[in-house]
């Protein structure tokens, strides 16, 4: 069996983490060969990710305190979601548990129900680890003892994107990936089997293959421009299209989360790296031109700008199947969701994780690439319902555009979802997909989407035990969060960036 | 919701009202203790799987309860024999098969040294598997760094002691019983809801829920639909036989299941019996020639031949009445689901207790639930037949079917690579799927690619340990008797 061709198109996060996997991971199934032109931009702008990254980056023998020294990068708890359900609301969405975890009653059940009979009790995010560090400002990693408190939140990074990239092709090249710098002016397919041959450089160059990986961004050169898959549009009900970006120096906290601001015409993020704060707005075109949201961010944003906004162009949902003939989309190239939940870079891990356990041998087999596309599938349209539900779940009417997204028509498979949360505060569970319940009850409640009723069981327990219960659980996760050191004290100790911006 | 009304009074009827009690005090449970009918195998059936574990202590019952009060005994998996042609035997127990090397799981590396000589067989590397060959038993080592610490166990339930038990325990939280016979149904005209059942006694009981565990009959459940899904084109059999033996002296804590001609039959002894049964297909063999098989084998006389109808209800909750164990789901007892998705279904009850309105939405999520388990439960069994090697007529049949569409989905994704997918609801894990594909000879095309960065010398070497590991310790290791006798000497100090 000889090695597999593979070749890559595009470097940016997407190829390079392609390459890195690939190259370290199935070294004798195949040959790495990635290519990319300085004179395509990348669409990186400061990322914030998903605790899975870590076991990327673990599978690859990356060391954490290299990395983030190298990407500048912060910890990251959770999401401040703030503006959202109403003006002047404010949740964080923590990566982590409320309450001590375990239990064959979800905690939330028990503060439902004494909230319902009219009981005084915390707000819901006292009883997170995640949110409570996240609000102190303080990081510790967490204990991998699954008894203690400290052990039931997780953690991912906000990093410079455009310096992963470079870390990861000097792993991926060090590994024996190789190289080649020029811009694809021609692809080349089998008359028969359509499957793609090679790809023809600007310089003359070819480079033949017998997989591709079409890591191109949004022009989507393979899967689109040359295979022609049809794109499946989701924009009525993600309205978003456009994003402008623009760093600024830091003036709050360096925070160890990710800030997602609700605006009239969409949302802003707030990246907080080690040098500076990323900053964006995404809106939607048909409410919103380039200038006005330029002067919006201008005017929102904490500290002086560092460069000016930049445009980007988008359209929500996914390709139809991201692996066709013989060409994978990993990244943009086969699909996008806004960054609102940080997903980015976690569908780019999904689809290099299947790639990597569906990778062909002989021929590539049908069933293995249906296998990838399904489970592609699965996790874009789960991600689709949980964002969709940010923005249906408001009751903001001070635009159009909340007033759209406030009363539009939303998929069946959230509707039923919604309708059993609202009822008696029960999450669907979907051990599969990426947020799992403590993630649906944080937006729902922080969305003011209130259950009516309870689980029954949790009226088991005495409501003078569930309050002394809860008073301790909040004092403890208090007292263990306020011991943690000063989040930007950690990173000067942990990870302090190589070279200052 | 405050008035919950259990028609059925054999072991799962009480486990129902005993379940709801302990989770949600504030209801009112009334059973109506029918007896339970010979169809109805999620009572009959003596095998259970590691389930019922979590579930007694989820009502505040331990094994010893169980062992002690209700004469149970253990299990660890099963031998299947004869199902894959020539192949030998090979057991299904409930644990770790062999532990991962490197970043690729043991069945890869399994999967290569198979390709390159011949390993030791897939069950070789489950200690439960070995334990239970060498009539072994103990309780899980609580020292996670120790091979024996990873399995599950089920019970041997006995037929007398289990539900008087479980009867006296649910009597004990507050359920109350209640006499007589339902005769009739009434249904409420605006909405179809059942309003109340017309007792024997001139009597009439309302409530806001109705459970029925009253077997395949489903006297209330099938008032307000009759609608279900046949499996038969799956699951051959539609006839059961069984014959009870006296316990042996020392009970094997491994059930066998023996491929027969026309279906199988099994062998499961407990300190109870030594259950044995015959599960057949009826155009296959005749009952008489069934009956003369199964004497032969029990030494005993079987009882008279049970039908069944294999397949399960769309939706077992309607209205305001839910259907549990078989009058939600028949199945085959092979590998021992009956009483597991009773539990299962009990559990989702009482975790998805919804208002007096029984609001379509949480139906709708509980029948789906039901659904998916069971219909994962009818692939794991199914796959038995299609993969078998078996050249009579009934299996060569089963084997050209088209299987259920996720099943063929799973077989396809193993056969290419030795992938299984993520279903869910999925009652039997990873090893377990393993342990029955691998065991009948299911073999992948291909082999993971990940594995290549370990060497085959490190993983010959690394699986050496590892059956070492385990053959080493079991002379040591008790015998179910011996381990009872243990448990009944604590208990009696």
């Amino acid at each position: 069996m000889a090695a597999k061709r593979v070749v890559i198109v595009g470097g940016g996060t997407a190829g390079w983490m392609t390459a890195a996997a690939l190259a370290k991971l199935l070294p004798a199934r195949c040959t790495v060969h990635l290519v990319e032109s300085e004179a395509i931009g990348i669409v990186g702008v400061g990322e914030a990710t998903l605790p899975h990254i870590r076991a990327f980056n673990e599978r690859l023998g990356i060391d954490e305190a290299d990395f983030m020294a190298s990407t500048r990068a912060t910890f990251k708890l959770g999401i401040e979601f703030v503006n959202w359900g109403r003006i002047g609301d404010s949740y964080i969405h923590p990566f982590g548990t409320f309450g001590p975890g375990g239990g064959e009653v979800d905690f939330h059940q028990f503060w439902l129900r004494l909230k319902q009979q009219g009981i005084n009790v915390p707000d819901l995010d006292r009883f997170s680890m995640a949110c409570t560090m996240g609000r102190m400002n303080r990081f510790a990693l967490p204990s991998r003892d699954s008894r203690r408190l400290d052990s039931t939140f997780g953690y991912a990074y906000q990093f410079d994107a455009t310096l992963y990239a470079p870390y990861l092709r000097a792993i991926a090249e060090g590994m024996g990936a190789k190289r080649t710098e020029g811009r694809i002016i021609a692809v080349q397919r089998d008359g028969e089997s359509r499957d793609i041959r090679s790809v023809q450089l600007e310089s003359g160059e070819t480079i033949g293959g017998d997989l591709f990986v079409d890591c191109s961004g949004f022009v989507s050169l393979l899967l689109d421009k040359t295979l022609g898959e049809p794109f499946e549009d989701w924009s009525k009900w993600l309205l978003n299209d456009r994003a402008t970006a623009m760093p600024c120096r830091t003036e709050g906290a360096v925070t160890p989360y990710t800030g997602v601001i609700a605006m009239p015409y969409g949302w802003r993020w707030r990246i907080p790296l080690q040098h500076r704060t990323g900053n964006g707005y995404v809106y939607s075109s048909q409410f919103l031109s380039d200038e006005d949201a330029a002067t919006a961010l201008i005017g929102a944003v904490e500290g002086e700008p560092i460069a000016e906004p930049r445009v980007l162009r988008f359209k929500a949902g996914r390709r139809r199947r991201s692996w066709v003939n013989n060409c994978v989309g990993v990244g943009l190239a086969s699909g996008f969701l806004e960054p609102l939940e940080s997903t980015s870079i976690y569908l780019i891990q999904a689809a290099i994780t299947a790639l990597l356990e569906l990778f062909p041998q002989d021929d590539i087999s049908p069933v293995d690439r249906d296998e990838f596309n399904r489970l592609i599938d699965l996790e874009y349209d789960r991600i689709r319902d949980f964002l969709i539900l940010h923005y249906h779940a408001t009751e903001r009417t001070d635009t159009p555009y909340w007033d759209y997204c406030r009363t539009m028509e939303i998929p069946d498979s959230l509707a039923e979802k919604m309708e059993l949360f609202r009822r008696r505060g029960r999450v669907v569970k979907y051990r599969e997909g990426v947020f799992l319940d403590a993630s649906w009850v944080a937006v729902y409640l922080g969305q003011r989407v209130i259950p009516e009723g309870h689980d029954l069981r949790a009226d088991a327990p005495s409501p003078e035990s569930l309050v002394a219960g809860m008073q301790k659980l909040a004092a403890d996760i208090y007292g263990l969060s306020g011991a943690m050191e000063d989040h930007g004290a950690y990173l000067r100790r942990y990870c302090p960036m190589k070279d200052a911006a | 919701m405050r008035d919950v009304v259990v028609v059925g009074g054999g072991l799962l009827g009480w486990s129902a009202a005993a379940a709801l009690r302990r989770k949600i005090p504030a209801l009112r449970v009334t059973v109506i203790a029918l007896p339970p009918p010979a169809d109805a195998l999620a009572e009959r059936i003596g095998s259970t799987l590691p389930s019922i574990i979590e579930f007694h202590r989820d009502l505040g019952m331990s094994d010893g309860d169980a062992l002690l009060r209700a004469n149970c005994s253990f299990r660890l998996g099963t031998e299947y024999d004869g199902w894959a042609g020539d192949r030998p035997s090979y057991v299904h127990a409930y644990d770790r098969y062999g532990q991962a090397i490197g970043t690729a799981s043991f069945h890869i590396h399994w999967l290569r040294q198979a390709r390159l000589g011949t390993p030791a067989p897939f069950d070789a590397f489950s200690p439960a598997a070995q334990l239970a060959r060498a009539n072994r038993f103990v309780l899980p080592d609580e020292d996670p760094a120790s091979p024996f610490a990873h399995y599950e166990y089920g019970l041997a339930l006995d037929p007398v002691g289990y539900p008087r038990m479980m009867r006296a325990y649910a009597l004990h939280l507050g359920a109350l019983e209640r006499p007589g016979v339902p005769r009739g149904v009434t249904l409420r005209g605006e909405d179809g809801f059942i309003e109340s059942l017309a007792m024997d006694d001139g009597g009439t009981l309302s409530a806001d829920l109705f459970v029925d565990c009253t077997g395949p009959r489903a006297l209330l459940r099938n008032e307000l639909d009759q609608a279900f899904e046949d499996w038969s084109e799956w699951l051959p059999c539609d006839r059961l036989l069984f014959a009870d033996a006296p316990p042996p002296a020392d009970p094997s804590p491994l059930d066998r299941a023996i491929a027969h001609g026309a279906g199988w039959r099994w062998i499961a002894q407990s300190a109870s019996r030594t259950s044995h049964g015959f599960a057949y297909a009826s155009d296959e063999i005749s009952d008489e020639k069934a009956v003369r098989t199964l004497r032969g084998h029990a030494g005993a006389d079987p009882q008279a031949p049970v039908a069944i109808r294999q397949g399960r209800r769309p939706e077992p909750w309607l209205r305001n009445c839910v259907a549990l164990g078989d009058a939600a789901t028949m199945v085959e007892p092979l590998e021992w689901t009956n009483l597991h998705l009773a539990h299962s279904a009990i559990d989702r009850l009482v975790a998805m207790m919804p208002d007096r309105d029984c609001a379509p939405v949480e139906l709708w999520d509980y029948n789906r639930q039901c659904a998916a388990e069971t219909d994962r439960v009818r692939d794991f069994l199914a796959l038995h037949y299609v993969t078998s090697g078996r050249t009579e007529s009934l299996w060569r049949r089963l084997r050209d079917a088209a299987p259920p569409h996720s099943l063929m989905h799973t077989l396809a994704l193993f056969r290419e690579r030795g992938r299984l997918p993520f279903y869910e609801e999925e009652t039997f894990g990873r090893d377990s799927w393993l342990a029955v594909l691998l065991g009948q000879g299911v073999i992948p095309a291909h082999i993971d690619p990940l594995i290549d960065v370990v060497p085959p010398a490190d993983s010959e070497r690394a699986m050496a340990v590892m059956r070492d590991h385990i053959t080493r310790q079991i002379p040591a290791l008790p015998t179910q008797a011996q381990f009872l006798g243990n448990i009944r000497r604590q208990a009696a100090r």
